[in-house]
């Protein structure tokens, strides 16, 4: 199948600066890629030259058309929320179904309204009188119930407390995710998507850092925990990262033989979050 | 399309709606103040038995003369609230980061801006419209018991001679006509409205203003005398409405002056203000409506190209 996405040398300035910097990217169909990235890496103008919300230099095809200039014919088969609570605040909850419908042709009103029925939402309340992970909830509902082949998902639960947030990608994964469909997500909570990623790409300072599926990550990183005693044998072999917790050291290797690190201590696979911090830790 | 009603319900539907209820809430506070000055409807019989001795054209003529006129208080509320809805229109939802919303639907950009002039052109001018028909028939049941209530035929007296389907006929037709006339304005709103970074209003008014003061500096330095300005030219613009605005003298085809309703203010002579369709057409048709339209254009693809750029920052 063809990719998703993919871009060549794709490029975007905001005055000198670079905000995505000469980036190559291929993304294959019935993924599940998260985004992750700090502050101003680039991420949310990836993603927008992506939905062809702003004009970009290089080479970019989503679903094998351009975004710049077939946007209208795109967003039938994309779907994205960018950002929490982004649903105009005066419109009824019944008015977003009937919106939705009438714009997109497969619009599933059934399968939103049993989303629906399953929260505290009343279907003539208006957005404003909604709290915050209640707009969430129903703009997932919205998007669950397109039948589009890719989704979009811009930090979609910043801000929201952590029942919310479990929910939310426990019904993504549940209801919407399947083979046919794309999804990409970017959020600082790393830790508690890491589970339903197939891949993963960091983003710093408009550069792709890392680019892998998770199997890759688990293949390539090796987290060390061993003593003081063994510390200086462990920095011996070149870790990426290293940290200390509870008296016990932790040093991250990649592309090292598990075998040469069995003596030292205990192995194990390394977590998003601790890659992520070794990952943009380095060379700073 | 249903998004601009349901977003603007307010203005749209329940403006007119005060606005016919103020109306009629006039009308009854005139007649209680008349009837404690005067109890036995003195004037008010008197009035009418002058009234009857008066020609029957020319009383069907009073009466559809100030169902017109009483539009233009109608259209001078439409045009603030058109005004405020151009300017809105595709600044609010940048401002509430909806426009990512929006976005994220297959509708065309194209699309929205259409729905959105279609809005201003047509849906706001036909829902005060129909308000305004039903402001007047009430008024008449009200000024029609009065007059039975004073022993005297209303029907025969002024409602019959009367001409409403004509008065609410030119009435609309010189709305849609101002619609069209009021394009180039409409574009700017919008112009303004897509990329006003804040305070629309601001950014609305604020240039012509500027223009002109420039524009009458330099003619000033060039030879002391003050030139056409662009305030001026919005000025002229408006005072040649196709619409009923106010009343004025005008001099008909055989040289007599009457007292009627106006097409604009007539304030200056380029175009004929009596309320005739022909008077309506003779400005569409206009050189002014041909630059006026070009304006409009340039305007609305400057609205397309920088919507298509909009999100939320």
């Amino acid at each position: 199948m063809n990719a998703v996405i993919s871009a060549h040398n794709l490029s975007k300035k905001y005055g000198k600066q670079y905000a995505v910097n000469h980036v190559d990217l291929e993304i294959k169909p019935g993924r599940i890629v998260g985004l992750i990235g700090p502050n101003g890496a680039g991420k949310t103008t990836l993603l927008k030259a992506i939905l062809g919300l702003t004009p970009f230099e290089g080479e970019l095809r989503v679903l094998g058309l351009d975004p710049s200039s077939n946007r209208d014919e795109l967003m039938e088969q994309i779907s994205f929320i960018a950002d929490v609570a982004v649903l105009p605040g005066w419109i009824k909850v019944w008015q977003t179904l009937d919106v939705v419908a009438g714009i997109h042709s497969n619009f599933n009103r059934d399968k939103c309204l049993g989303f629906l029925s399953k929260t505290k939402i009343g279907m003539q309340k208006k957005v404003k009188e909604l709290s915050k992970g209640m707009i969430a909830q129903l703009h997932l509902a919205l998007v669950m119930s397109i039948d589009a082949k890719f989704l979009v998902l811009d930090e979609p639960t910043l801000g929201l407390d952590i029942l919310y947030r479990k929910t939310f990608y426990t019904n993504l994964l549940n209801y919407y995710f399947d083979e046919g469909k794309t999804i990409i997500i970017t959020t600082h909570q790393v830790e508690e998507i890491e589970h339903i990623l197939t891949d993963l790409i960091f983003i710093r300072e408009g550069k792709i850092v890392l680019d892998s599926s998770m199997e890759e990550v688990s293949r390539d990183y090796i987290e060390l925990m061993t003593s003081a005693e063994n510390a200086t044998a462990a920095r011996a072999l070149q870790p990426l990262n290293e940290t200390t917790s509870f008296g016990k050291h932790i040093f991250l290797f990649s592309d090292i033989p598990q075998s040469s690190l069995k003596e030292l201590g205990e192995t194990r696979t390394p977590n998003v979050a601790d890659l992520f911090v070794a990952i943009m830790g380095e060379n700073q | 399309m249903v998004r601009e009603y349901w977003e603007n319900k307010g203005a749209f539907r329940n403006t007119p709606i005060i606005l016919g209820l103020i109306t009629i809430g006039f009308m009854l506070m005139g007649i209680t103040v008349q009837t404690q000055f005067d109890h036995n409807d003195f004037t008010f019989r008197e009035g009418l038995r002058f009234l009857a001795t008066q020609p029957e054209d020319l009383r069907g003529m009073y009466v559809t003369q100030s169902m017109m006129a009483l539009s233009s208080f109608f259209i001078s509320i439409m045009s603030i609230v058109t005004f405020f809805y151009l300017l809105g229109a595709l600044y609010d939802d940048r401002k509430d980061k909806s426009i990512l919303f929006w976005k994220s639907l297959p509708a065309s950009d194209t699309l929205t801006i259409a729905s959105k002039l279609f809005s201003a052109m047509f849906v706001i001018p036909l829902m005060f419209w129909a308000t305004l028909i039903v402001t007047q028939i009430v008024l008449m049941i009200i000024g029609m018991l009065m007059i039975w209530n004073a022993d005297q035929s209303a029907w025969g007296l002024l409602f019959g001679p009367a001409q409403p389907l004509k008065a609410w006929g030119i009435v609309i037709a010189g709305w849609l006509a101002n619609s069209i006339w009021m394009l180039p304005l409409y574009g700017w709103l919008l112009l303004v409205s897509v990329k006003a970074p804040k305070v629309p209003m601001l950014f609305a008014i604020l240039p012509p203003i500027l223009l002109s003061i420039l524009q009458a500096w330099i003619g000033f330095l060039q030879n002391f005398k003050m030139p056409e300005s662009a305030v001026g030219v919005i000025k002229d613009w408006l005072v040649n409405s196709p619409a009923i605005l106010a009343g004025g003298m005008h001099e008909n085809s055989t040289g007599e002056t009457t007292i009627s309703v106006s097409l604009g203010v007539s304030l200056d002579s380029g175009f004929d203000h009596a309320p005739t369709l022909t008077n309506m057409v003779t400005r569409l048709v206009s050189m002014e409506m041909l630059y006026g339209l070009l304006v409009a254009a340039a305007f609305l693809s400057l609205t397309l190209w920088f919507r298509r750029r909009a999100t939320d920052s």
